[in-house]
């Protein structure tokens, strides 16, 4: 028995040699490819680390579902290459001169998957289902300031609004769900959440549950016949599997993290056999504060916080550098971004001081702060699977202990992580994302409306001149009076640091060469997947 | 008394110097006592000091095992690795060897249904897949170093109180516990002062194979992230972030790897060696 156990460290140890023997790869380098010839057929193979959990889109807040509904499904618009709002479903819309109404012309002849044809009672359908209470949907903010919808024909649809709303026109990009298969039945118990039937560019085929899903090309789709016959999602929950499964073979696409896309990927091999693609992603990671609790009620603690975190540092070592300083909510370069915000760069020396006025102070014996005979001490939660926000929390743990303060990390599982902890506000301190919509109306996450229970400003901020400038924001059409807007939210938030806004990392995607078409803009690599194709010669799956 | 000793100073060390993988296996464990107690006057940097502008760099004059994916020394954090290791392996045996002992001592001496109902839970224990038992535990409580070294304990005793036992069935009928008997000593006083330093030499044996075990199954809990937690250094959490990395960083895996191994060798070589020269009965 115990002879048999010592054989464990011996084969970490040869498989590491079997490896880096075999890293430089047995394949010829391709020659460089041309465009070749566009062909119909062969399979994308994407890899992805989240199983779906509903594919009716409405009813799913996770990433994996939306990725594969994006191809299922279409809504009345949709954001082009260079994130303009853009018909879809809609052939043509109108806004009226007061901003209070849209009337969006359907397309004609659009078919749902198994046949019947998409009408303006689908779209109806599609807003009553969301602002319906018992749906339970995450998307109905929007939504709720409608004033009236109406259907005056089957390929007219017109919303009207009480005040004018600068959402309204993005918010249906939703996805128009089929009234045919939903009308009069429960939507939270539809057989559609495992088998969804859209209007989208691929069908659906099959579930595998644990492993994949497979779609196929819709040969009537409005735009035309997808040239790649077949898209399959792999799940496989861990990227360095990812990694390998991608230089076998058996994947095609998946995002690299910084380290393989800096270390591992630039083999004249890999290079040979795929592309990658690199622009700044539309998220960001934020140290988030729950100002319910009072170790963190004082702005000046949250400014030190800051103060004490190198952010730089950060982008460094947990991105290789691939990524950008977060001083607030917004993407670097778009339109509501303010770029000179005055916030707190890394000063721990000011950080002390900050700390200090706010009455704690160092420990002779450890340098460690206290106040009224209390350590100031927290704990850092964050999600399980993601190892960039792992090492984020470690590096700030160990700035933070530099000031004082004391710090404990604590990896949750996702599902629990946000019933028991977010949802419950129960926590001390986060490491979260939030996805950057191209709309700037952030009124969901920062107004002191939306701190009440599964609503998404979980951190508890509440501020009356935040809370107008949302309101205002929204109300107008006006791009220069919204900048304005966003502008004085961005210094208020950078004053009050409710969040230390840490960094908008890089999107990493890597490609098989054998995919023409692509063509990276402001909305990434995948807004135009229906024209990408491979030439029939280089096909590896055939149908 | 004077037996005793002169037994193990002359006989026992007579047949263990012979045995050259025993005394490398013995200079080895010595060797990582000292690298343990010595830890922070041999290791170059803090374990847990992390440089985010020199991550996974390879081995070189500043950094002999190169450094993980947070800038950390890997062979500072090797050197700490030892302590955890030598820590759990100790502690988690010293658990086992206890239950082990007292249940052995127990069932052999007093025998009947107390015997066999013990016996009994015993071979129930063993039924078990000792590494599945200890992850169904993990995940009741939380992972944590004292669990870690409590759960390898109460799950690795069944060997040591089946040997103690084999020994108390032989020695309880020898002469000198009939006379101890008979000159109305109790029950326990015969237990500890006549039975228990006969039957130590078998659980010396197992005790020592025991260290490499407790080692060995602390990294591959830590491996799988429900061992010692980070930012504390073990080295199956070492080879943990290795594995992410392995393709190119090699010496996240291969250092901590080639530790595990030479520290298990090590005791098993050991072990097994005391066991060769305790018992003549193998070695003529």
């Amino acid at each position: 028995m115990r002879g048999r156990a010592v054989t464990l460290p011996v084969l970490a140890a040869l498989a590491l040699l079997l490896v880096s023997c075999n890293g430089a790869g047995d394949t010829p380098p391709l020659p460089s490819r041309g465009p070749g010839i566009p062909a119909y057929g062969d399979t994308l193979v994407d890899g992805t680390i989240g199983e779906p959990s509903n594919l009716i889109p409405i009813l799913a807040t996770d990433s994996a579902s939306h990725d594969v509904a994006a191809l299922v499904y279409n809504g009345l618009v949709k954001y082009d290459k260079d994130l303009n709002l853009v018909g879809d479903l809609a052939e043509s819309f109108e806004v009226s001169r007061d901003g209070l109404t849209i009337t969006f012309h359907l397309r004609r002849g659009v078919k749902w998957h198994d046949g019947a044809g998409f009408t303006s009672r689908d779209v109806l359908y599609t807003y009553r289902v969301i602002v319906d209470p018992r749906t339970p949907t995450a998307y109905a903010e929007d939504f709720k300031q409608v004033k009236k919808v109406e259907a005056p024909d089957p390929y007219t649809f017109r919303a009207s609004y009480a005040k004018p709303f600068a959402p309204a026109l993005a918010s249906w990009g939703t996805t128009v769900l089929p009234a045919h298969l939903l009308e009069g039945k429960d939507i939270a118990a539809s057989p559609l959440a495992r088998r969804p039937v859209g209007t989208g560019p691929y069908r659906f085929r099959e579930w595998v549950p644990g492993q994949k899903v497979v779609l196929e090309s819709f040969h009537d789709y409005f735009e035309g016949r997808p040239r790649i016959d077949r898209y399959v999602y792999r799940i496989i929950p861990d990227t360095s599997t990812m990694y390998m499964e991608l230089k076998a073979g058996g994947i095609d696409m998946m995002p690299l993290t910084p380290v393989q896309y800096r270390r591992q990927t630039d083999t004249p091999d890999f290079t040979a056999r795929f592309n990658k693609y690199r622009y700044p992603s539309a998220s960001y990671v934020y140290l988030g504060y729950n100002l319910r609790n009072p170790l963190f009620r004082d702005k000046r603690v949250r400014q030190a916080l800051t103060s004490a975190i190198d952010k730089q540092e950060i982008i460094q070592g947990v991105l290789l550098g691939m990524g950008q300083v977060a001083h607030g909510p917004y993407k670097p370069g778009t339109w509501a971004y303010k770029d000179r915000v005055k916030d707190f760069p890394y000063d721990p020396e000011k950080a002390r001081a900050l700390l200090a006025g706010a009455g704690w102070k160092p420990r002779p014996s450890d340098g460690m702060l206290v106040k009224d005979g209390r350590p100031f001490r927290f704990t850092i939660l964050t999600n399980q699977g993601n190892d960039q926000r792992l090492k984020t929390a470690q590096i700030i743990q160990q700035r933070l202990r530099a000031v004082g303060i004391e710090v404990k990390i604590r990896v949750l599982e996702w599902a629990s992580f946000i019933t028991h902890f977010i949802d419950k506000r129960n926590f001390e301190a986060v490491i979260l994302g939030w996805t950057i919509t191209p709309d700037p109306d952030i009124y969901d996450v920062w107004s002191s409306g939306k701190t009440g229970f599964k609503e998404l400003n979980f951190v508890g901020f509440r501020n009356a001149e935040v809370d107008a400038l949302l309101e205002r924001g929204r109300r107008t059409f006006d791009t220069a009076e919204r900048r304005a807007c966003y502008y004085r939210i961005q210094d208020i938030l950078a004053e009050e640091q409710p969040y230390t806004f840490l960094y908008v990392p890089d999107a990493l995607p890597t490609v098989n060469a054998r995919f023409r078409g692509i063509e990276p803009a402001p909305a990434g690599i995948s807004y135009n997947f229906i024209h990408w194709y491979v030439p029939k010669e280089e096909q590896v799956y055939s149908p | 008394m004077d037996f005793r000793t002169s037994f193990f100073y002359t006989v026992f060390w007579k047949r263990f110097r012979r045995n050259r993988f025993a005394l490398a296996g013995a200079a080895v464990v010595a060797l990582l006592f000292i690298v343990s107690l010595c830890a922070p006057l041999i290791a170059p940097y803090d374990p847990a000091a992390i440089d985010a502008y020199r991550v996974l760099l390879p081995p070189s004059a500043s950094h002999w095992m190169g450094t993980d994916e947070l800038g950390r020394d890997v062979f500072t954090r090797v050197i700490y690795g030892t302590r955890i290791s030598l820590y759990v392996g100790f502690v988690a045996v010293g658990i086992a060897v206890a239950i082990g002992t007292l249940v052995g001592l127990i069932s052999g001496f007093y025998g009947g249904w107390i015997e066999s109902v013990l016996m009994r839970f015993v071979d129930i224990m063993l039924c078990f897949p000792t590494f599945f038992l200890i992850l169904a535990v993990i995940a009741l409580l939380e992972p944590s170093i004292w669990n870690i070294m409590l759960i390898i304990g109460i799950t690795g005793w069944m060997g040591v109180a089946r040997l103690v036992r084999a020994e108390v069935l032989s020695i309880k009928e020898r002469d000198y516990i009939m006379a101890a008997r008979s000159i109305g000593a109790s029950d326990i006083r015969i237990l500890l002062l006549h039975i228990l330093p006969n039957a130590a030499a078998p659980v010396l044996v197992a005790a020592t194979l025991g260290v490499g075990g407790a080692i060995l199954t602390e990294s591959a809990l830590s491996f799988l992230g429900i061992g010692v937690q980070p930012p504390m250094p073990s080295w199956g959490n070492i080879l943990t972030s290795g594995k992410d990395y392995l393709e190119f960083a090699w010496w996240l895996s291969l250092f901590p790897g080639l530790a595990i191994l030479v520290t298990v060798l090590a005791y098993n070589l050991l072990g097994e060696g005391i066991r060769d020269a305790l018992d003549p009965r193998i070695h003529g």
